[in-house]
Formats: C-alpha cells, structure tokens, sequence
C-alpha cells in the first residue's frame, strides 16, 4: 500500500541502540512536531547522528521504533518524496558534477530529470551545476545536500549540522529557508551544538545527552523549566540600603560591583528603590538563555561512555 | 527499473568505465597477438624435437586443440582472461564507491529495500559486462577469421560449439560483475577490494593451479588436479573451450562452477547489505 504521509509528525519511541559496550542512544522517546523548525541539541557524542540514522532506515536500532507520518521510514512508498534528509556534507562522488549527482537519485526516486535544475536553483547552485563536486567548498557541499533532499518535494526534512562549513552569510540563508519552509507546513528537525544559531532558528527543542532525553518543548518553555530563573542586574552607589529594602532576598556581586539578584522582578527592585530613596543606575532583567540552560542540564553527562 | 537506470547513471557520470573499457580493449588486443603466436608456434606447427619429448597426454591435448572448432573457439574468446577481470572491478567499484564517497547514505535514503540496489546494482553491472562482451567479440570473430584463413585452417564460426562457447563467454562477462559486487560488500575498502580481487584473480589462479599440480603429482591423486577448476578464472575459460579437450571437465561443469560463485557471492552481499548499518 502507498504510505502517503498525510501529517508529517516524526514520533520516536524507546528507541535504543547499543554497540558492543557502549548505549548510543538509550530508550529515547520524543514526537517532532509538523509547521515547526525543532532543533536537536545534544553534546558531541550525546547519540544525535544515531537518532537520526535510525529514523532514517540507515542504523537498525536494537529496540524501539521510529515513524514519520505513522510510517517506519522503510515502509513509505516514495521515501523521497516524503522525507529530504541532510546527513553529511561530503556525500557525492568527487568526480561527478553536482547536476548529475542529483540526476542520479532523481532516477532512482522516480523524479524527472528538470527537477535536479530546480533544486539547484533553489540552493543557488545553479552556476556550479556542471562542476565536478571535488572542485566544490564545504559550503557549496553542504548547499548540494539540501538541493538533494529537496528533490522529492518532501513535507518532512530533517538535518544533521546542516550550520558546518557555512559561513555566516551561508548560515543566515539556511535559517531563512528553514523557516520558510517550516511556514509551509513542513516538518524541520535540525540537529547541533550551536546553540546560539538554535535560539535564533528553532521554534521547539529536544535535548539529549548520554543518549537520554533531557528536556522537550518550545524554547521559553525549556528555559523556563530548566530553573535557571531570570537574574536582575542592577547598579547603585548604596547596595546594601537597597538590599535592605528588599528584605533579604538572595543576592551576588558582579565583576563590575552590579548587584545580581534572584527571586525579585525589576519592577519590585524600582519600587523598593523609591521607597527607600535608593538612586539607580542601572537595572536590567538578564534571560537565561539557551546556552546557559543546555549546559546545566546537560552537565556531567557528556563524559565518553 | 528506475533503479538500474539510477545505477547505470551512476556508471556513466563518472571516468571508470570507459577508463576500463579501453584497458580490456588494450588487453584483448595483446591477448590476441600472443594467443595467435602460441598457435602459430606452439600448436598448429610444434616443433618436431618438443613433439618427441611430450608425454603422450599432453600431445594428445594439444592435438584436440589444433582441431577447427577448438582453435576456434580459443581465439574467438581471446580476451576473456583480462575482459572478466575489468568487469569483475567495476563490480567492486560500483559498491565501494558508495562508501568511498560516501553516497551509501544518499542511495539507501532514495531506496530502503537495500536488496532493489543491490540487484540493481547486479543488473548494471551485468549490462556493462555485455556491452563489453559485444565489443569484445565484434572485434576478434573478423580477427580469428582472419588469422586462421592466413594459418590455412577453416574457421569454423558457425559451428554450434563455437556459438555455444562465444554465448557462454557473454554469460561468463555478465556474471563477473556479480562477483565483483559480492567481493565489494566483503571488503569495502576500495583500494584494499581492488587490490586483494586482483592479485586473487592473476597471481592466486596460477598459484592454486601450481599447487594443486605440484601436489596431484606428489600425492598421485588424480581427482586432485580437477579441484583447480573450483577457481572461477578457470572454470570461466573451462566454460569457453567449445569441445571438452583431454584431461579437462565438459564445459558444463565450469558454467556451474561459475553460476555457483556468482550466487554465493551475490547471496552473501545482499545479505550483508542488508543488515549492516550505515554510517
């Protein structure tokens, strides 16, 4: 029967994979939303390329399943045209051209010969398309990746480091395709360890480390249960007038002599400023952000197993 | 389908192939000449002194080769020897360049029934091998015709065991590629697949003869020296001799030997394929 993918939800379920000692990924369980870009996070070495892999079909996992739209990956009809994947930059014969890399996968899914010209196009490869891919730069590679898994027009993509080898230039372009893309309603899964790229691009994030789930959800949400709580930094010539006002509530001296309290909002520092006739020099609430949050939670864990 | 059109694709878009079909080109020409010399010399006029010395067997095998249709035969499929090895490393080429470039991901991703590549893969090869065989044949049938009429022996190129031995030439080209493929999923390194198919082919073949020779005239156990034909090169020209010369196995019997390799080969690969990950 045709598995045409009807919503692109990608559901993972205990999904394990053990190599003679080591546990790669260990009973990781997730759903990966559709319209939405999810990042996955995880140290080096935290089990993401496996996770991968073994959604893909290309890594059979030692227990647990993986499905894209209700279907293992190995049952879709037309694999390419329901999931693009992106897994390694250097992934084509160094003396093809990049168009007849494309032409041969699109043989091989069935696609017309003009749609290698289109993904092309669509990467901005257009004017390499006749150069032999060992003449392509990192960035060019990875450019080719995407127009690959682009051919199929698929509703799910999913990437691993797609952000390796481009320059910021290329990085701004990818994130801006994602999230295009993402507004179609396609399904985006994005692994990396740049987390600041992450905060910029992702709508929702999965964290593992160890090969284990370590948070799920949007980001304000993983910030917000992470229990890093938002620190207020203010700065005035009479600390200890201020902290007395505010009644004992925790507090640490910054590098600058700045105040950095915890467990009070910003407005509740001015207010007890005014009243107790404190001046205020500066008063600032500092997020956490992502990066902060990823390396407290994933802290310890990234030990070589 | 599609997926041998992929696969053939893939062939194509790169330099190996016609890289190898000029190397066998090269090599049946050579192959010719010196199997025309060795007739010339060795079989249609052997030297009175060499024909005195000769143990009756071995003259009684040379006389069956100085027949027509065997003489025929012989130089019709001239070639073969180097022609099976390009074919059986561009079936080695073909799967390891999926790991050597890294394009394992990319195929299995557009196919996840690993087995639909590898007979894929199997059905390119196989086609690539023919091609190589109608190339190969157009070219030595006027030169055997030739040849003989200049040497004043009737070629004999309509003959049914001539035919039936330039056809199992074609089976033997389209197999190699299967063996090729098999040995590419044992060993993935490219350099280390080519080079140890290689030296197998040329330097194992005439060793395990040697052997087996050495040790069926030590030993004198006569069933020994019919062992040697378990090796696939020699079951492939086994295959192609036209009539069944003295001392030798019908031509049969290496047809199977060699349909045996392939799929063992073959077998073996695909489910290796199957199974492994990739990463």
């Amino acid at each position: 029967m045709g598995n045409v993918i009807t919503d692109g939800e990608i559901v993972v379920s205990g999904l394990t994979k053990h190599y003679k000692q080591v546990k790669a990924v260990d009973g990781l369980s997730f759903t990966i939303q559709p319209g939405r870009v999810t990042g996955f996070l995880g140290p080096n070495g935290a089990g993401k390329t496996t996770t991968l892999r073994m959604i893909l079909n290309l890594v059979s996992p030692t227990a647990g399943t993986a499905t894209i739209g209700g279907s293992r990956y190995a049952d879709l009809a037309e694999p390419l045209h329901a999931v693009g994947a992106v897994l390694e930059a250097s992934s084509a014969h160094k003396g093809r051209t990049g168009r007849n890399h494309l032409r041969v996968v699109c043989a091989a899914a069935g696609l017309p010969d003009s749609r290698a010209d289109e993904a092309l196009e669509l990467v901005g490869l257009t004017p390499a398309a006749k150069r032999k891919f060992k003449g392509y730069s990192l960035g060019m590679r990875q450019r080719l990746g995407i127009a690959a898994a682009m051919l199929g027009d698929p509703r799910v993509l999913i990437l691993d480091e797609p952000a390796n080898g481009l320059d910021p230039e290329g990085i701004r372009w990818m994130r801006d395709l994602l999230q295009k893309l993402a507004g179609e309603g396609r399904t985006i899964l994005v692994s990396s360890h740049l987390l600041s790229e992450m905060e910029l691009l992702a709508d929702d994030v999965v964290i593992i480390a160890a090969g284990r789930l370590v948070a799920q959800g949007t980001v304000a949400e993983v910030i917000g249960k992470a229990g890093t709580a938002g620190t207020v930094r203010v700065r005035t010539p009479h600390p200890d007038t201020l902290l007395g006002a505010l009644d004992g509530i925790g507090s640490s001296h910054g590098d600058d002599g700045a105040l950095l309290l915890t467990g009070v909002t910003a407005e509740q520092v001015g207010d007890a400023a005014l009243r107790a006739g404190v001046a205020i020099h500066e008063l600032v609430t500092e997020r956490p952000d992502l990066e902060r949050v990823f390396l407290d939670l994933t802290a310890g864990k990234e030990a070589i197993r | 389908m599609r997926l041998i059109r992929s696969e053939f694709l893939k062939i194509r878009t790169t330099n190996v192939w016609w890289l190898f079909a000029l190397g066998a080109i090269g090599l049946l020409v050579l192959a010719f000449a010196i199997n025309a010399l060795n007739m010339h010399f060795g079989v249609l006029q052997p030297p009175a002194e060499a024909g005195q010395q000769m143990d009756p067997e071995s003259a009684a095998a040379l006389a069956a080769l100085a027949e027509p249709v065997a003489l025929t035969s012989y130089m019709v499929t001239s070639g073969q020897y180097f022609g099976l090895m390009f074919v059986m490393l561009l079936g080695i080429i073909t799967v390891t360049n999926e790991f050597h470039h890294q394009t394992a991901t990319t195929t299995f991703l557009a196919t996840p029934h690993r087995t639909s590549v590898i007979l894929a893969k199997a059905a390119a090869g196989s086609i690539f091998g023919l091609v190589l065989w109608l190339v190969t044949t157009a070219l030595t049938v006027p030169a055997t015709a030739i040849f003989l009429n200049a040497e004043g022996v009737t070629p004999m190129l309509g003959d049914g065991d001539v035919i039936r031995a330039v056809l199992l030439n074609g089976l033997a080209y389209a197999l190699w590629a299967l063996i090729g493929i098999g040995i590419g999923v044992l060993i993935r390194s490219q350099i280390g697949a080519t080079i140890t198919a290689m030296v197998v082919y040329t330097v194992g073949t005439v060793a395990v003869s040697i052997i087996i020779n050495v040790l069926t005239n030590l030993l004198d156990w006569d069933w020994l020296a019919d062992v040697q034909w378990a090796m696939p090169s020699l079951a492939s020209g086994l295959m192609t001799s036209g009539t069944s010369l003295p001392g030798q196995p019908d031509y049969w019997v290496g047809a199977l030997v060699l349909v045996g390799w392939a799929v063992v080969t073959g077998l073996v690969g695909t489910l290796l394929t199957r199974s492994r990950d990739v990463s």
